[in-house]
């Protein structure tokens, strides 16, 4: 196959890091070359008009190099530090806008890259102890052992590396950040979210489930489950959506879940003695599809925004027409991400359906049967969902007409785009086709280099794509796409809306509209994580943390120093009793020199002794009466000071010594106690 | 002889130090300091080079300064893990006194300043050289003594009450650990109380009472861990940053409270021997106490808004690795331990000095305040951002590296056990660790996102005058402080990029000392 070369650099960031190329990483060096090629050239034009576009290209190109890293790692340390990066780099893109729904999107975006990251590391943690290497060569033969010995720590480890990577992937129930980050992000820079960082945490998955557990039953069950809910879900949410990045952004989360799915077969199918090869080509075709998919339809949006500066559907509908180049490319990625024969979205969909029905009919699945057609149901409703989504928008693009700016959309027919960005849109358009029709010239090629990657080597039987069976599979969702689009989407999710205008105290019906039919109370963001996150955790912690700080530390403190006061004033008074005593006895004749007195600091925990000594140190004494007048001024002065800061002084150093003095008490009562029973 | 030069690098700046306060009482301080300056920086460059030398130049010396009675002296020794704090502190000294000058510009009482500044550096040094407990005590004491008119500086109200806490809960924690120093004496195999890697406990005669040694050392533990803001004994922490920032950095980042940890180590690993506490009910004591403290010390960063306190929390959660690294009690827990106390000396003392930067700049003291200053002021932010990721533990920054070293050794500790309490604990370790960088992430992020993406909008939303205020005053006058912060910043968020990048000599060094230090586990 494809020749691997290795780089190993040890001792930078301690073990070290390792990378290598092989198939599967060339191609995606080359379509990470070619996104950010074609996204960088449409954001001279998208950025035109923004203040800080340096800010903006600088950490483009940072994130280019960091997700490079993480595709052409070799361990997981190296991924780990490449990835923790590029979160960190592409939250700026997300912020950009410096408004604050993006701001409240970018907190999203880091708190699930941040809490991604912590847990992700926690599994690495867990997974180097148990196997003594991260290389993703040596993983798999350590693994195996570690599934012997201990799976329950093997699965825990490889479940929290799930969860890191799943966080990026937009994986369900850790796909919340997508919808909320792709409209608020500059479009060309969605366009690589949806399109690339994603499938960087597609890559560690496929780590996880096709080197390290390849095989795994129990493994690629929880996969194909996630898959299959993360793709039903993102497919529902994108039916819902009403603008126009927010359902491309669940567009991915769905797409994201038929990959997943792909991943998943590939182990169960090994685990049940097939080949996983047509699982893992689908999912690995369907990694390359998507990345291009929503480079096309992103940056159509991204023209549409860059014109109209809105998303919601009822505000940009109708801005596609008259626009042929617009209308060809947004078509291309419609179909192709409909999964349409003739365009890519078909073969690999192709592939990965036929994945589960191979599983479906191969002796492990009959055990239960109805589940597998379950899933197979599932897939298929899934797949029509995106038609009818797709559909949804490119109807409401190209085919309605905006009840009044209209001839203001149409008027721009010819500026709306710069040459440069035309070409590099076309261009990349033309690809989807262009890899559809030429599938088994095109895509085999490329499935082959890249299926070794997944731990799939040797050829699968080769499979006709336009076959009749394969049809029928493609031609089921297409129909159930135009069903819900007929059924679904133009009865329920559109209507008339009325908008009370209060200017002219009227109802004012804008036709027909879109409606967001979605319950606005379900969203997990705002149902689950945020209130768990920012209320319950700090609330209960904060309050915990609070109630020690305030009763466990500052309680007892207290007492404690009520009481070493009153055993101070004790011992003071002893003392003083004692010069009394003394004074009244054998030296009544010496006539006192000043008063005792409190000076009444109420945090006073020092002695009335040294209080005195004080005094007699501060004033000049009886027999200095003259030269104290002269100098009385100064003194005053000096004794003020003095007395100001030789209180606190002794106040503090007395009460320190005290406490010496209890603790040396405490050692040497224990000692004498130790000597004698000795 | 040549061991005399041991004591040169802690009495050069105590007498140095004295020199500067007799002279404060010689002549009256005319707010001319440039002299002063000189002789201060010259003398602190002096006492690192001569530490550097000694490095270098003669390690394993000793020297027995004066005998107080019997057994007991004051001894200094260089030691690999001595030498560890000394160049930590060597290298940190001379570049905060630079920062210090420009900082001070405006204050009144500078020689005083300046004057227990230096001293509290031989004082530090006194304690990475002590070649035995007594002399550590000693040392401790004294930098208990030297560091309070610092905290008292600014002679506020606040400053006053934070120096009373201080007094109180280093002297009281002294005198705990001054029992542990009485029990290591009387049960030492040797009659004195030297530090032996590996420990100097008498392990016949310790064997029959065990329990009350045990009990010993936790009580030193908390003792020691008192200047290691350990919990509940960190309350003076938090309340000492009303000192003036470089304070705060030098002494409450690094020099005070790694004297506590560094004691700690000492204390442990070479007094009473990781072998003898290895798998007792000491052991879990004191790391359940530094998991409780690395909580308690994140989650009450994120409540805190006062910066500078914010910081100081998130110190105590910090000392609190270190602390838990200390009481794995293996060499690789000692190495980790280690490495965390120099990079995280170098990551705080950037993050403090970032925000003295700030207030310096523009007198701002909250986080809510901050609002839009990362453009104002790009190096300081970019300082702080280094420091804020490097504390959060993410990879290319030298915290990563610290947090990974005591991952593994709490890995470690933990498989050494098959059930019980060893097994589970030293792995709830690790969880929390990554809970406290989660809390991290939040109470470091939120300041840089406030800095770097103001609400722009805010005006609008009306209730936020004041920011709006801000932004205007900030946009006025803030912008990057002068060279003589300016440089340490720059050197120190350098630091954390090599520690990050390249921490493979640092590793190296340190693994040895816990290999030669944990040499009594394999003893036993």
């Amino acid at each position: 196959m494809w020749p691997v070369a290795k780089l190993m650099i040890p001792g930078i960031c301690g073990p070290g890091m390792v990378f290598q190329i092989d198939g599967f990483r060339l191609i995606y060096l080359g379509i990470g070359v070619l996104m950010w090629f074609v996204s960088g050239v449409f954001s001279l034009e998208y950025m035109a008009h923004y203040e800080k576009k340096s800010r903006y290209y600088l950490f483009l190109f940072a994130t280019f190099f960091a997700t490079m890293g993480v595709f052409l790692s070799a361990d997981f340390y190296t991924t780990f530090i490449f990835f923790e990066i590029m979160s960190f780099t592409s939250y700026v893109w997300v912020a950009f806008d410096e408004k604050e729904e993006s701001l409240r999107a970018a907190k999203t975006y880091l708190a699930v890259a941040v809490i991604g990251g912590m847990v992700m590391l926690m599994g690495l943690f867990l997974l180097y102890d148990l196997t003594k290497t991260l290389r993703f060569d040596e993983l798999g033969e350590a693994a195996s052992h570690a599934l012997s010995t201990s799976p329950g720590r093997l699965y825990a480890a490889s479940g929290l590396l799930l969860f890191g990577f799943g966080a990026k992937a937009g994986c369900f129930p850790l796909h919340i950040w997508l919808p909320k980050a792709h409209p608020v992000a500059p479009a060309p820079a969605s366009a690589l979210l949806s399109g690339i960082l994603t499938k960087t945490g597609v890559f560690g998955i496929i780590v996880i489930s096709c080197q390290m557990l390849a095989g795994d039953r129990t493994w690629g069950m929880l996969i194909v489950c996630l898959g299959l809910v993360t793709m039903f879900l993102g497919a529902l949410l994108a039916l819902f959506s009403v603008n126009l990045k927010r359902t491309l952004a669940c567009s991915s989360v769905s797409q994201i879940g038929f990959i997943l799915t792909g991943i998943g077969m590939g182990d169960l199918l090994q685990a049940a003695g097939e080949s996983g090869s047509l699982a893992v080509r689908g999912a690995f075709l369907h990694m390359v599809n998507h990345s291009l998919f929503k480079l096309v339809l992103f940056l159509c949006a991204a023209a549409v925004f860059m014109n109209l500066h809105q998303l919601d559907l009822n505000d940009i509908r109708g801005f596609g027409r008259k626009k042929p180049l617009l209308m060809f490319c947004f078509l291309m990625g419609a179909l192709g991400i409909g999964g349409v024969p003739f365009w890519n979205g078909y073969v690999s969909k192709t592939l990965l359906h036929e994945s589960i029905v191979e599983y479906r009919f191969c002796g492990a699945a009959s055990v239960c049967p109805a589940l597998w057609q379950g899933a197979e149901w599932i897939f298929l409703v899934s797949g029509g969902m995106t038609v009818a989504y797709m559909l949804k928008l490119f109807v409401a693009l190209f085919v309605d007409r905006h009840p009044s700016r209209q001839e203001e959309f149409d008027a721009l027919s010819l500026s709306y785009m710069r040459p440069a960005g035309k070409w590099v849109l076309a261009g990349t358009a033309v690809l989807l086709p262009f890899l559809g029709m030429t599938s088994h010239l095109s895509m085999d090629k490329l499935a082959d280099l890249g299926q070794e990657f997944f731990g799939q080597t040797g050829h699968a039987h080769p499979i006709f794509y336009f076959s009749l069976e394969n049809l029928k599979g493609g031609l089921i969702s297409i129909g159930i796409g135009m069903l819900l689009y007929t059924f679904v989407i133009r009865r329920w999710m559109m209507g008339e809306k009325e908008n009370e205008n209060k200017e002219k105290g009227g109802k004012i019906t804008h036709g027909m509209c879109y409606l967001d039919r979605w319950p606005s109370w379900l969203d997990l963001e705002e149902l689950f994580y945020r209130p768990v996150l920012q209320v319950v955790l700090p609330g209960i912690g904060g309050w915990v943390c609070g109630f020690l700080d305030r009763y466990v530390i500052t309680a007892p403190m207290a007492v404690f120093l009520a009481v070493s006061a009153v055993a101070c004033r004790a011992m003071d008074q002893m003392a003083d009793s004692v010069i009394r005593m003394a004074r009244k006895t054998t030296h009544s004749q010496i006539p006192p020199a000043f008063s005792l007195s409190m000076t009444g600091d109420g945090e006073a925990l020092g002695s009335r002794t040294a209080c005195g000594v004080e005094r007699r140190w501060g004033s000049p004494g009886i027999f200095a009466r003259k030269r104290r007048e002269r100098t009385r001024a100064a003194l005053i002065r000096i004794k003020e000071r003095i007395q100001r800061n030789g209180r606190l002084v002794e106040e503090s150093f007395s009460f320190g010594l005290m406490l010496f003095a209890i603790g040396l008490c405490l050692t040497l009562g224990y000692l004498l106690l130790v000597f004698i029973r000795q | 002889m040549s061991g005399l030069f041991l004591a040169l690098p802690v009495l050069l700046p105590l007498f140095g130090g004295g020199a500067i306060l007799a002279l404060h009482l010689w002549s009256e301080d005319k707010g001319d300091d440039r002299f002063m300056e000189l002789l201060v920086e010259g003398l602190v460059l002096a006492n690192s080079l001569v530490i550097l030398w000694l490095l270098k130049n003669r390690m394993g010396a000793n020297l027995v300064l004066f005998r107080l009675f019997g057994n007991l002296t004051v001894r200094f020794k260089l030691d690999s893990m001595g030498g560890v704090f000394a160049g930590l502190i060597a290298f940190l000294w001379p570049l905060a006194t630079l920062y210090s000058f420009e900082y001070m510009r405006h204050e009144g009482r500078k020689r005083i300043f300046f004057a227990y500044y230096v001293m509290t550096y031989g004082v530090t040094a006194g304690i990475a050289f002590s070649g035995n407990l007594v002399t550590m005590y000693l040392c401790y004491e004294m930098l208990t003594l030297v560091t309070f008119p610092l905290v008292l500086f600014p002679m506020t109200r606040e400053a006053k009450s934070a120096s009373h806490h201080y007094l109180y809960y280093s002297i009281g924690g002294a005198a705990f650990a001054f029992i542990g120093l009485v029990f290591v004496l009387s049960f030492s195999a040797t009659g004195n109380t030297e530090f032996v890697p590996g420990g100097v406990l008498d392990l016949q005669t310790a064997a029959g009472r065990k329990n009350l040694l045990l009990l010993v050392y936790v009580l030193a533990f908390f003792g020691f861990g008192v200047k290691a803001a350990l919990f509940p004994l960190h309350v003076w922490l938090p309340r000492a940053t009303v000192a003036p920032t470089p304070v705060t950095a030098l002494l409450h980042a690094v020099a005070v409270v790694k004297s506590g940890a560094f004691a700690i180590l000492r204390f442990t690993y070479f007094s009473y021997g990781a072998g003898f506490l290895k798998g007792s009910w000491a052991q879990w004591v004191v790391i359940v106490a530094s998991i409780v403290t690395i909580v308690y010390g994140s989650t009450m960063a994120v409540r805190e808004i006062h910066w500078k306190r914010r910081l100081a929390y998130s110190t105590i959660s910090n000392l609190s690795y270190i602390l838990f690294g200390a009481a794995l009690m293996s060499p690789l827990g000692l190495a980790a331990a280690l490495s965390h106390l120099v990079i995280h000396a170098f990551m705080k003392i950037c993050s403090f000095f970032c925000a003295g930067a700030v207030m310096h700049q523009t007198g701002k003291t909250q986080v809510y305040e901050l609002n839009g200053l990362g453009k104002r002021m790009p190096v300081t932010f970019g300082c702080l951002t280094v420091a804020s990721l490097s504390l959060m533990g993410i990879p290319l920054f030298g915290g990563f590296i610290s947090k990974w070293n005591l991952a593994q050794a709490a890995f470690d500790c933990g498989n050494q056990y098959q059930s019980g309490v060893g097994s589970w604990l030293p792995l709830a370790g690790v969880a929390v660790i990554l809970y406290s960088a989660l809390m991290t992430g939040i109470y470091m992020l939120s300041v840089l996102v406030r800095a770097y993406f103001p609400v722009a909008d805010c005006q609008e939303r009306g209730r936020q005058k004041d920011d709006v205020l801000c932004l205007e005053e900030g946009r006025a006058e803030a912008c990057d402080p002068g060279w003589m912060m300016f440089v340490p910043l720059v050197i120190f968020g350098g630091m954390i990029l090599l520690l990050g990048l390249h921490p493979g000599w640092l590793m190296d060094l340190l693994t040895r000392i816990g290999g030669e230090a944990g040499c009594g586990l394999w003893q036993s």
